[in-house]
């Protein structure tokens, strides 16, 4: 019986590790392929380099690295904060405002989840050259202010949160708005914690639509960098590689300092 | 004092006037320009920019670097939606959608019928930009195709250079079996997914898919027929090296895994990016087709620049391209030897770059060969849907090769699809 | 809730409407924000492109045709193809990703293990990566002489190398194992949250009853997770119905690529509204058209999926 627990044990971990490492390992070989040349990368070489300060030097030299990089910080960290505040006060709205009405509007809000973006991208742009924020980021950062997956991910959170404390605060004269700010949203960390990382993931490596609004180099991102960088008749690897792992730090910086709450947070919303 | 008031005026009237005409001479303004691929069309443009602004010092020209399909959809989407507001004023357009841009765009680019002098550039360039006799955009790159072979490997198999030169690709598909008994070397790359060598072997018999009126003419196609069945020997003799995408099929003639390459002259920088090989290469003209119409001449890819009809400053913009693409003789010789881009400027074609022997190829000529060829393209009109039937054509070519369905069978079926893509 | 006794019928129904009043008030007030956004930035659209596809065009030139848009689509091989493609890839790797998910997640919740949360960052990390990240080293991986095939061959698992992205039937497989690989950790997050509320005395019980491991996740895991279960199932639907990325940067076959992978193997129906926008003749009405197909096939989908759930609603 011993035996047969510890030979499961071994498997489980044996099972894990492979998962582990077939997750990891095209990081390990993309920091590799950082130290080394386009035709190394092509023909496989899967050992550490010497070309990651020529490589560096390229990428900095050839594009504004910095301006791109604060780009996209920017954009980013202004769509996170907007996302989390409008989708979840409307995910409050919907929940503990409940009525008919909002329960239909609600239903057709989770419907626009389904329609794919290139249908709606001709006329989205009209809408922003009418608005005249054409090659403006505040264009990005408006037209994402809202997620509908975070709606419906902040609603499902909200039905786990205890009423009486909004009851008794309501008691001692408390104003809605201000229920919502300093009791409502500390006690919901690890919730906005989760959105947080959610809505930083999709506009950090957002791309369709920042290629279509942005128009001069000044303003580019980090992903439209990486697609310019591998257009070439003969794409230069090393610089490639380079400049993700540079795009790439953030989501992972990001990611570890707030995984513990990350799943104390889907772990709210999924209670029922 | 009053007095002296009216003159004052007047002549302060005339220092303006006088001003103004000053300034205009010296032009000014900011051009925006769409391109891709940042080994290739963008530092050809910077080049052009900086050559142009020792001239016109107070012109700024922002080059804008994106990736091919980045550019077509950009382009798409603004002109789709009708606004004023970003474009560029100069984009690239690949030539085998010119037709479709101007087309679908109605005004939306600039007529330069009259301001370009086009007897100076290769015929069939010019042809690709015309409609209803008005002539759009400025003939950029020749992607005049090209033989690219190594001398090593073929002489080891016992073949002389002039064995290469004006074959058939019967005998080139002959060659290629003795190459690969003697030495075990490939002949050339083939990509499952890449419809580029059925457009040389179109072209270089004069047909498209498309007849005169801009129908589907594919089931009744001797070029295109004929391609098939030679798609079908190559695949068959077992000459060939799959490869997929364009790195690995790179990858392969810079290994030395193939012992020719077969495609628009454009290939070069990426030929020479392999050092080890100099001295190894050798040119030829492109095999022709077992038909009378088929020349040891075609084309792959190349594209041109684009004004948009709309810009703000056109006149700089036309300018710019007049001063630089169309009159300087000496851009054209740096960018041939920087980027190995090959006009189709006629003029610059026998300045000295052209005439140089490149070590690379063992001292052969390859520029004077190309610009020679070049003159040899049969004019094709690529027509609105060259993408589509791409698509119809290798949608049924895993199948014809794999011997699953007759030659009848797969151009029915292409052209029947493709006839239902292009409907309205 | 502590309220006083109403003095007088008439205010309690004065109270009752006040209580709706305040209901309204504040409940449109905190979702004011979110809909005049919604509104404008994707209702309007939305309806627009509605419009669209009543219209067929070239370009700036289109025509009124009504529902000929949906009517050419049954006649469209490459449509039928797309669509069959894309139904493939929910039908096979879907469940596959869903189930591997929630092994992973089980292994995970077991305290006895250690490491845990070493290997639930490295199996997440996946599904931060950038799209072009991973495109280009998959790509790589999986050429003929890549990294896959030459670990295979030195382990004689094979002999000839498998032609990955060469062949129909393979460049499907390999698309598969890219989702796999970039979204299996994204969704065991969250049966990994969901394990959480399901209290361990509950497998204990399972334990002393005699339940194996199999019977436990049949029997506790899956009833007890089926809302999650149910919430993962519909996300990556929505996502594999309009799957964009993965046949767009692995099928590409340079400049003059001219199929989405071999013979058309990789064509999903987002590729072909891209490709019916932006690489065709730009046929915007019809291209819309496709998209409202897509839109009604995942809210059927969905449906369903909810009512082999048992779900109430």
């Amino acid at each position: 019986m011993k035996g047969k627990l510890y030979l499961l044990r071994v498997l489980q971990y044996a099972f894990l590790l492979s998962c582990f490492i077939l997750a990891v390992f095209p990081f390990f070989w993309m920091v590799v392929g950082a130290t080394n040349t386009a035709v190394d990368i092509i023909k496989g070489k899967i050992s550490f380099g010497n070309q990651l300060i020529p490589n560096l030097n390229r990428l900095f030299s050839d594009y504004d690295v910095t301006g791109i990089f604060w780009n996209s910080c920017k954009i980013s960290l202004l769509t996170v904060l907007g996302q989390l505040l409008f989708s979840s006060m409307a995910g409050y709205g919907f929940e503990l405002f409940s009525s008919k009405t909002r329960e239909r509007i609600y239903g057709v809000v989770l419907l626009t989840m389904m329609v794919p973006f290139a249908a709606l991208m001709i006329p989205l742009f009209r809408l922003i050259v009418s608005f005249n924020l054409l090659d403006n980021h505040a264009g990005l950062i408006l037209t994402s202010l809202v997620s509908v997956f975070l709606v419906f991910f902040f609603r499902q959170s909200f039905k786990s949160f205890p009423k009486e404390i909004i009851q008794a605060a309501r008691v001692d004269g408390a104003g809605e708005f201000r229920i919502f700010c300093s009791i409502v949203v500390p006690a919901m960390k690890a919730t906005y914690a989760a959105a947080a990382i959610y809505a930083f993931m999709t506009s950090w490596n957002s791309y369709m639509w920042p290629l279509i609004v942005l128009q001069s180099n000044e303003q580019k991102t980090m992903q439209l960098l990486i697609s310019t960088l591998s257009s070439a008749y003969f794409p230069e690897y090393g610089v490639i590689m380079t400049a993700i792992i540079i795009s790439t730090l953030p989501m992972i910086c990001i990611f570890f300092s707030l995984q513990k709450h990350f799943i104390h947070g889907i772990t709210g919303s999924l209670k029922q | 004092m009053r007095r002296w008031l009216p003159l004052f005026l007047v002549l302060l009237l005339l220092l303006t006037i006088l001003g103004t005409t000053v300034f205009a001479a010296e032009k000014s303004g900011k051009i925006t320009i769409w391109a891709w691929d940042p080994n290739f069309n963008i530092p050809v443009m910077a080049e052009a920019k900086a050559r142009y602004q020792k001239v016109h010092p107070k012109v700024e020209i922002e080059i804008v670097d994106m990736a091919k399909a980045d550019v077509e959809q950009k382009l798409n989407t603004v002109l789709a939606s009708g606004a004023r507001e970003g474009l560029p004023d100069i984009v690239l357009i690949e030539d085998y959608n010119a037709q479709k841009y101007l087309q679908a765009y109605p005004g939306a680019f600039a007529d330069l019928t009259k301001k370009i002098n086009y007897k100076d550039f290769a015929e069939y360039k010019t042809e690709l930009m015309t409609l209803k006799r008005k002539i759009y955009g400025v003939p950029f790159d020749s992607g005049v195709s090209a033989l690219f072979y190594r001398k090593d490997i073929l002489a080891e198999a016992g073949f002389k250079p002039s064995d290469l030169n004006n074959i058939t690709w019967d005998r080139f598909i002959e060659i290629g079996k003795i190459v690969k008994e003697k030495t075990g070397v490939a002949m050339v790359g083939f990509d499952t997914a890449d419809g580029g060598t059925m457009r040389i072997m179109m072209q270089s018999a004069g047909q498209w898919y498309f007849d005169a009126k801009g129908d589907p003419h594919i089931v009744k196609n001797d070029a295109i027929r004929e391609a098939f069945l030679t798609y079908k020997k190559l695949v068959d003799s077992g000459i060939t090296k799959t490869t997929s995408g364009w790195n690995e099929w790179v990858a392969a003639f810079n290994k030395g895994e193939t012992a020719t390459v077969l495609t628009g002259c454009w290939i070069i920088g990426s030929i020479k990016a392999e050092a080890s090989q100099a001295g190894l290469w050798a040119v030829a003209p492109t095999p022709r087709l077992n038909l009378k119409t088929s020349v040891n001449y075609s084309n792959l890819g190349g594209s041109s620049w684009y004004i948009t009809a709309k810009s703000r400053n056109r006149q700089v913009a036309e300018d710019f391209l007049n001063a630089t693409f169309a009159a300087d003789r000496d851009l054209y010789q740096k960018i041939l030897v920087e980027q190995g881009a090959i006009g189709s400027y006629l003029p610059s074609q026998n300045g000295p770059a052209y005439t140089e022997a490149d070590p690379f190829f063992d001292g052969q000529k390859v520029y004077a060969d190309f610009a020679a060829w070049m003159r040899e393209i049969p004019p094709v009109n690529y027509g609105l849907f060259t993408y589509e039937a791409d698509s119809a054509m290798m949608t049924v070519m895993p199948d014809y090769l794999a011997g699953k369905i007759n030659l009848e069978t797969a151009l029915k079926r292409a052209e029947d699809q493709l006839k239902n893509q292009i409907a309205f | 809730m502590a309220e006083k006794l109403p003095p007088l019928t008439l205010s309690s129904l004065d109270k009752k409407r006040r209580k709706v009043s305040f209901n309204n008030r504040y409940g449109w007030f905190f979702i004011s924000f979110c809909l005049i956004l919604l509104a404008l930035f994707m209702l309007y659209p939305i309806i627009s492109s509605l419009i669209m596809s009543t219209f067929s065009s070239r370009g700036m030139i289109s025509r009124y045709v009504g529902l000929g848009n949906y009517k050419r689509l049954l006649h469209d091989t490459v449509f039928l193809q797309a669509l069959k493609n894309t139904l493939l890839f929910f039908i096979i790797q879907m469940p596959i990703m869903l189930f591997l998910a929630l092994m992973i997640a089980t292994l995970l919740n077991n305290k006895a293990i250690k490491f845990r949360g070493v290997f639930r960052t490295g199996i997440f990390l996946p599904a931060v990566t950038s799209l072009v990240t991973y495109a280009t080293l998959f790509k790589m991986m999986f050429s003929l002489e890549g990294f896959v095939n030459r670990f295979l061959m030195t382990t004689h698992l094979i002999s000839d190398p498998i032609p990955w992205l060469v062949d129909p039937f393979w460049a499907r497989i390999t698309v598969m194992i890219a989702l796999t690989w970039r979204w299996t950790g994204y969704n065991m997050v969250f049966y990994l949250s969901g394990l959480q509320n399901i209290p361990d005395e509950l497998y204990e019980a399972a334990k002393i009853d005699g339940a194996n491991a199999l019977q436990q996740l049949g029997r506790i895991t899956v009833p007890l997770l089926k809302p999650i279960i149910l919430f993962t199932a519909v996300t990556s639907t929505i996502g594999t119905l309009q799957l964009f990325d993965e046949p767009t940067s692995f099928a590409s076959g340079g400049v003059t690529a001219a199929t989405i992978g071999p013979g058309n193997s990789l064509l999903t129906m987002s590729v072909y509204i891209y490709n019916l926008c932006f690489k065709y003749m730009p046929n915007f009405g019809y291209a819309a058209t496709v998209a409202y197909v897509i839109v009604i096939l995942v809210a059927i989908l969905a449906f369903v999926q909810f009512k082999l759930a048992g779900d109430r609603r």
